[in-house]
């Protein structure tokens, strides 16, 4: 495994959204290294080092793309985790999700998300949505050091 | 009881008997006494007149004769005579001749006679007599005797009072034996009486002890019981019946009561069942509508990643065929949209404000134009009646309304107008959206407002279907009305009403 710098760690359980969203972000030139892991376990282990991750060096991703419908661990327990940890708790999270329930909206916003997005179905919106997103968190927005 | 009963009846027969025999007794001897008293005196006057008429005769001559020895030895004959006080011959003059006095008494004699007649003075009978011979008055006698009235009255009452006490105490002695004869068969009676009361029991009789008016009591009071008896079994019967009518109709209620709690909670149930499946189909719908967009999103993904990819090694009809996946997959997407927006639309709180109705119209129309020309196809002949609705919702309609206004009139080019009115109707806002686009036949007018229903096909007129059945939902949560009006080619008229102060009814989410 690459232990370089992760820039974006992509939690998405659809191979087919991580394919397109990963395809827009290296086609607009946004994020060369982008992590994809497939459901909230796998994005626990690797943001907390354990696991498979466990020697992947403390180095943080700048951004997390979370998908909100996961099987095993959902986005909001990921978030809820992220958001309770010292070491995970300043990473931008960006729900990237179906769904426009009003009570997974409160529930993200509750538990700290810093922005909630809704995938178009349209692929160029799609596209455009999510380089909006990464040029913002990755490039316009001034992260703590 | 039946002592004081007994008491009370000897008391009052052996009353009335004495109290009879009493006066009875009374009646007989006052009568007895007033005869006899009343014979006593006249005996007494006759016995004194004929002696009084006999010493006359017999001292005539010697008064002829003025021989006042004879006189006296008359006179003394009175000695026979114990109860003669006294006794004296006048001369025809007036003057004393002989006297008589009773042993033992002195009495003054009268100095002059009286008249002839008789005379009671307190106890004593005074007589004067005329000695008369050959019409000549010779001379008077004069007779004094004991007059006992008084005594013979007393000696009267004692005896009286004495007969009165040995017949009382005779009728005493025989009423107290006597009595049970009357008593004795009442008293039978009103023992029976008294069992019948003390113990309920009307089949006792009274026994009869003789055919007189007590046996026709006893009679009469049997025949009575009997009715009584009767009368008791059948109130007893009927008791029966009416207890057991009150049973039946205690348990039909109590079942009654019981079915209602059992409709009741049936009723609860269902509703809660209705309520469930109606949020469980809300929630299943949304999910549905949710769970497709994914795919939706792939398929649009997929054919747009082939097009850019290999765009330059196909020909036209490939890239059509592409093109067309893609416009299928967001028009799914946007009917999933639709569907999505009406059914969050029927769990969407309401929230009821004074609203203005031509600032959300004109609102509204901005939001549909934007800085386009079709806005001044539209008129909206102000000021709208102010609703009391929810803002969110009213500009939904609004959008709907007038968007729809413009899509079926836009063939006009120029000529299109969309106008937009409104008024108060007593206890309802009225407003309307007219249009002169191509109408509808009123035929298909039901179909209007059912979820994407569509009158025109879509490639004629783009859109889902759910714009006016959002509308119809939105007015009737307020409690409102929605109706269309239209004509082939000669456009079409929206009307809704909405009552002017709705009522602060419960609003259900679902």
């Amino acid at each position: 495994m690459n232990y370089q710098q992760v820039e974006i760690l992509l939690v998405e359980d659809s191979s087919a959204d991580a394919e397109m969203t990963l395809r827009t972000l290296k086609k607009r030139g946004i994020a060369n290294s982008v992590e994809w892991v497939r459901d909230g376990v796998e994005a626990i282990d690797f943001l907390f080092c354990e696991g498979p991750h466990k020697d992947r060096g403390n180095l943080q991703p700048k951004l997390v793309l979370l998908d909100l419908k996961m099987p095993r661990m959902d986005g909001l327990e990921v978030l809820a985790r992220m958001k309770n940890d010292a070491r995970t708790k300043a990473i931008p999270v960006v729900m990237m999700t179906s769904s426009r329930e009003e009570g997974d909206l409160l529930a993200s916003y509750q538990l700290g998300v810093n922005s909630y997005v809704v995938k178009p179905v349209d692929f160029d919106a799609f596209a455009e949505t999510v380089a909006q997103v990464g040029m913002y968190w990755l490039i316009a927005n001034v992260a703590p050091a | 009881m039946r002592l004081d009963l007994a008491r009370s009846l000897r008391l009052k027969l052996i009353s009335i008997i004495l109290l009879t025999t009493l006066a009875a007794l009374v009646v007989a001897l006052v009568a007895i006494g007033a005869y006899d008293l009343r014979a006593y005196q006249r005996n007494l006057a006759d016995d004194v007149s004929t002696q009084a008429e006999l010493l006359g005769r017999m001292s005539a001559s010697a008064i002829s004769f003025d021989d006042p020895k004879v006189a006296k030895a008359n006179l003394d004959l009175l000695r026979l005579r114990p109860q003669v006080q006294a006794a004296a011959i006048y001369t025809a003059k007036g003057a004393l001749f002989a006297t008589y006095d009773r042993p033992g008494s002195r009495l003054a004699f009268p100095k002059l006679p009286e008249a002839d007649g008789m005379r009671v003075d307190g106890r004593q009978l005074m007589l004067y007599r005329r000695i008369v011979n050959d019409r000549e008055i010779l001379g008077t006698v004069y007779l004094r005797t004991d007059y006992e009235l008084v005594e013979r009255i007393r000696d009267y009452v004692g005896i009286a009072i004495a007969v009165t006490l040995v017949a009382m105490l005779v009728a005493l002695a025989l009423s107290a034996q006597l009595h049970r004869v009357v008593t004795n068969p009442i008293l039978a009676i009103a023992d029976v009486a008294h069992a019948v009361v003390q113990q309920h029991d009307y089949s006792r009789r009274a026994k009869k002890m003789s055919g007189d008016e007590v046996g026709v009591l006893v009679d009469a009071f049997n025949r009575m019981l009997a009715e009584i008896e009767r009368r008791t079994a059948e109130l007893e019967v009927s008791n029966v019946e009416l207890g057991r009518q009150v049973a039946e109709r205690f348990h039909a209620e109590q079942e009654i009561v019981q079915l209602n709690a059992v409709l009741e909670d049936r009723v609860r149930e269902r509703t809660a069942q209705l309520e469930s499946a109606n949020h469980e189909l809300e929630a299943f719908s949304f999910s549905v509508s949710h769970d497709l967009r994914a795919p939706l999103r792939h398929i649009n993904g997929y054919a747009r990643m082939l097009s850019e990819d290999a765009g330059d090694r196909l020909d036209d009809s490939m890239r059509r065929y592409l093109d067309s996946i893609g416009a299928s997959a967001r028009q799914m997407g946007v009917l999933i949209d639709d569907l999505l927006a009406f059914s969050r639309l029927g769990r969407k709180q309401l929230e009821l404000l004074t609203v203005d109705m031509t600032l959300v119209a004109e609102h509204a129309l901005g939001e549909i134009c934007g800085d386009r020309a079709s806005s001044a196809k539209v008129h909206i002949a102000g000021p709208l009646p102010p609703a009391n609705a929810d803002p969110v919702l009213m500009k939904q309609v609004w959008v709907n309304l007038l968007s729809n206004a413009l899509k079926y009139s836009a063939k006009r080019g120029d000529t299109a107008r969309v106008e937009v009115s409104g008024e108060r109707d007593g206890a309802i806002n009225r407003y309307r959206v007219h249009d002169n686009g191509v109408g509808f036949d009123m035929r298909y007018v039901d179909k209007l407002f059912g979820v994407f229903q569509r009158l025109h096909p879509h490639e004629e007129f783009e859109g889902t279907g759910v714009g006016l059945a959002i509308v119809q939902r939105i007015v009737a949560r307020h409690g409102g009305k929605v109706r269309a009006e239209g004509e082939p080619d000669r456009g079409a008229t929206f009307t809704f009403e909405l009552p002017a102060a709705m009522a602060q009814r419960k609003e259900n989410t679902t």
